[in-house]
């Protein structure tokens, strides 16, 4: 039983996070109707819980599997399972799928990290031989950075670095000051020749429309009712219901894309999850937007005539080339830091600073036995307090109290974000047994690190010691192996690459503009169009693309080609 | 994991323990129960089901929907345990005058794996605790004379000096030490007395460090034979 919508759109979006929302707000503020489809409820920024705090919430608000980032922390039905919605794993695999299941997704609760790839980034084979080109330069999506920048609000620096590009004139906010653990890291860096610089973040520091600067406190995973930290569901969504031509339908799980008697897709088939019926909406184009692992799954299991490979497949490379960020942690204790002077260190909570890859050049000359680059998240100061990170403290009494009471604001966390190489091992398939509760065959992610990947985390880790050497500082717990070290695929919630962008038919799935070789009026705008993963936080890039992607639609809607 | 302490009686586990100490209550042979600290194991408890806040709770109004577990005298073990860890010190309270009692209940009682499996750990614990104490001839530990506790403590709170045999009690005391102080910490009181001093809002540009938190970093990067360039 299928109940059909009678008004046909001219785009129907799926999916309201970065890709879909950006897609959505291009196309209506063009002039186009749009029906947005989100899987999940509906979702207001004024349920985000800014400044409660946190030993008001069960547990002292530390994670559970209810709530992985902790119990304020802005995701709904989701994290690391979604309620009777499964997903598996090939054996000897291990990958962790993080979900949410609300309007504006994922960006509700993002680290808010904007790094832009840079010229190498989008030519990574040319440089070394390894993984594939995109079909595009970092010249032809540069300008869409800057859009997408200036009207999301990004604060950072132009500091002419190798391969991390500046924004044009008067795009970027400033920068936050730094914080003394930051500056105190600048010190050992700049004795080592390992640059900490001014980090770029979606936060405002200065007012823009009606979205206010940040104030200096709440955790922006919470969730930013002032508009400060970017999510969609404070700007893009809005902004698009202002045009009156979006229609967002939520607890809207779509399953399938339609096509029509030419091969052209006609619109989407979903279940209205209120009532369990099936239905569908058309478009004259329609955008995946879904996520790099429900967008792979809507398109494999989309089946024409019974084609199992799925749709816009005949590349063979749909669910293949499956990537996520490289992550391992070390925490160090600086001496030197204990006992300063008390401060407000909240600041906009996460990276004022960072550190970016620095070793292009010995990489390109071949002095480093890894291809890819990565950079370092720095995490210190006198934060709130948790539950968490005093498991190498020692005895008991007055003298335990002296040494929290030490500790705190001379504990460095450094962060590894390294870029991964697309492999063999890692990609993702529909189960051929298993069901979600709506009756939708699941994914099934096969994931593997490779060399390249590990000797990227030998060096993090051989640098960071220098680092933490330099400052008189002590590496807090064991540094283990680079095979344990590392995150399990999918960890750091960067998944990308299932329906990659390329130059050729035969090799990817979507051209250039994000549109399907196979099927004209089909794109794809959310994280699995990437060609590679750069160390560089991908929600930016997304955006970027879907903006551009979103214009050339535009522009087809007006010649009237779709 | 399970290690057992093999002393002088056969093993047992926690719950044939309290079936004994039922059936000794039951025969009026009450005295009897001191005759226990010599064996101990360490074997936990069921785990807990039951159903946590959900996937969408709300935020705006926090709710803990499970019951507490822990009994009176767990309880009362508890505190004792949690005031040697973090005892009132000058202005600041002891951690139990600041509730952590009532957090470790919450914690141990909350019906997901992370906390059940701690519970496995940490109920046991608390017996392991009474039993050291009878050992010593106290009637419990929350009873035992501050010498006993210490002795107690002294043996499994330092990490380079706990012997073999006591390595799962090692973990239990390290377990309770990390959550007493997350606990505490969490506090107004720990806020206050670590200097916590975020959580504000504020309007204009982020303010930065101020001047003597820079003199302050400045002398510290130079006395490393560093440079400091501000940001």
């Amino acid at each position: 039983m299928v109940d059909q919508t009678t008004e046909p759109y001219d785009a129907v979006v799926v999916g309201s996070g970065a890709g879909g929302a950006m897609a959505a707000y291009v196309l209506t503020k063009a002039g186009a109707s749009v029906l947005m489809l989100e899987a999940g409820r509906d979702y207001s920024p004024d349920e985000a819980p800014m400044l409660n705090l946190s030993r008001d919430a069960p547990l002292r608000g530390t994670g559970t599997p209810d709530k992985p980032f902790g119990f304020y922390d802005a995701i709904v039905d989701g994290g690391w399972e979604v309620p009777d919605e499964p997903y598996s794993k090939a054996e000897g695999s291990d990958f962790m799928w993080f979900r949410s299941r609300m309007l504006g997704g994922r960006t509700n609760h993002w680290g808010r990290n904007s790094f832009r790839m840079g010229p190498y980034d989008f030519k990574p084979y040319t440089r070394d031989g390894l993984g594939v080109d995109w079909p595009i330069s970092y010249e032809d999506i540069s300008p869409w950075y800057d859009r997408t920048e200036r009207i999301v609000g990004v604060y950072g620096a132009n500091l002419g670095l190798e391969n991390h590009p500046d924004s044009g004139p008067g795009v970027l906010q400033p920068p936050p000051a730094m914080r003394v653990w930051e500056l105190f890291l600048k010190a050992g860096g700049d004795a080592l020749g390992v640059p900490v610089v001014p980090a770029r973040r979606a936060i405002l520091t200065r007012k823009i429309d009606e979205r206010e600067a940040c104030y200096w406190a709440s955790p922006c995973g919470r969730g930013c009712a002032i508009g400060a930290a970017f999510q969609t569901t404070t700007s893009l969504i809005p902004w698009a219901k202002a045009t009156g031509k979006l229609t967002v339908q939520t607890g809207a799980m779509v399953y399938e894309v339609m096509l029509d008697a030419s091969g052209k897709a006609s619109g989407v088939r979903y279940i209205d999850k209120a009532t369990g019926a099936h239905r569908e909406a058309r478009g004259r184009v329609v955008i995946l937007a879904a996520s790099t692992g429900e967008t792979a799954r809507i398109l494999l299991n989309s089946q024409p005539n019974g084609r199992s490979e799925g749709l816009a497949n005949s590349s063979g490379q749909l669910g293949r080339n499956l990537m996520d960020t490289v992550g391992s942690n070390i925490s160090a204790y600086f001496p030197a830091l204990e006992g300063r002077p008390v401060y407000n260190e909240d600041g906009a909570m996460g990276l004022h600073a960072y550190i970016p890859f620095w070793l292009y050049r010995e990489q390109a000359a071949g002095r480093l036995d890894f291809p890819r680059g990565y950079h370092v998240e720095i995490g210190g100061g006198f934060r709130e307090p948790g539950l968490g990170g005093y498991g190498d403290l020692d005895g008991y009494g007055s003298d335990l109290r002296r040494a929290v009471r030490g500790r705190y604001g001379a504990q460095i966390g450094l962060t590894q974000r390294g870029e991964m190489i697309p492999n063999e091992k890692s990609f993702c398939t529909i189960d051929p047994d298993l069901k979600d509760r709506h009756g939708i065959p699941v994914l099934k992610f096969s994931f593997g690190w490779s060399e390249h990947e590990l000797k990227q985390v030998a060096h993090f880790q051989s640098a960071m010691r220098d680092l933490v050497d330099r400052l008189g500082g002590t590496i807090l717990g064991d540094v283990p192996s680079p095979d344990k070290a590392i995150s399990v695929g999918g960890e750091i919630i960067h998944e990308v690459g299932t329906a990659r962008m390329g130059a050729k038919a035969s090799a990817s799935v979507v051209d250039g503009f994000n549109r399907t070789w196979d099927v004209d009026n089909l794109y794809l705008t959310d994280g699995s169009v990437f060609a590679s993963k750069a160390h560089k936080n991908p929600t930016l890039t997304i955006m970027a693309l879907a903006m551009r992607s979103a214009d050339h639609i535009a522009d087809r809607l007006r010649m009237g080609e779709l | 994991m399970k290690h057992t302490l093999i002393r002088r009686l056969p093993i047992v586990d926690r719950r044939t323990t309290l079936r004994w100490l039922f059936a000794g209550l039951a025969a009026g042979q009450l005295a009897a129960c001191g005759e226990l600290g010599g064996e101990f194991s360490w074997s936990p408890p069921e785990a807990l089901t039951g159903k946590g806040y959900g996937t969408d709770p709300d935020l705006l109004d926090p709710k803990t929907p499970w019951p507490l577990t822990l009994t009176a005298a767990e309880l009362k073990t508890v505190g004792a345990l949690v005031d040697l860890i973090l005892p009132a010190d000058g202005d600041w309270p002891s951690a139990s005058a600041a509730g952590v009692p009532l957090f470790i209940d919450e914690w141990v009682s909350a019906p997901y794996p992370s906390q059940q499996e701690q519970r496995g750990l940490i109920l046991p614990g608390l017996a392991w605790l009474d039993n050291e104490a009878r050992k010593g001839g106290e009637p419990s530990f929350a009873e035992a004379s501050p010498e006993v506790r210490r002795g107690i403590l002294d043996r499994v709170a330092f990490k380079d000096r706990i012997p073999p045999e006591l390595e799962t009690a090692g973990r239990f005391f390290s377990r309770m030490r990390a959550l007493t102080i997350g606990a505490y910490y969490t506090t107004a009181e720990g806020w206050k007395e670590i200097g916590y001093p975020g959580n504000r809002p504020a309007s204009g540009p982020y303010e930065g460090p101020s001047s003597e938190a820079m003199s302050h970093l400045r002398s510290a990067v130079e006395a490393m034979g560093l440079t400091l360039v501000s940001g």
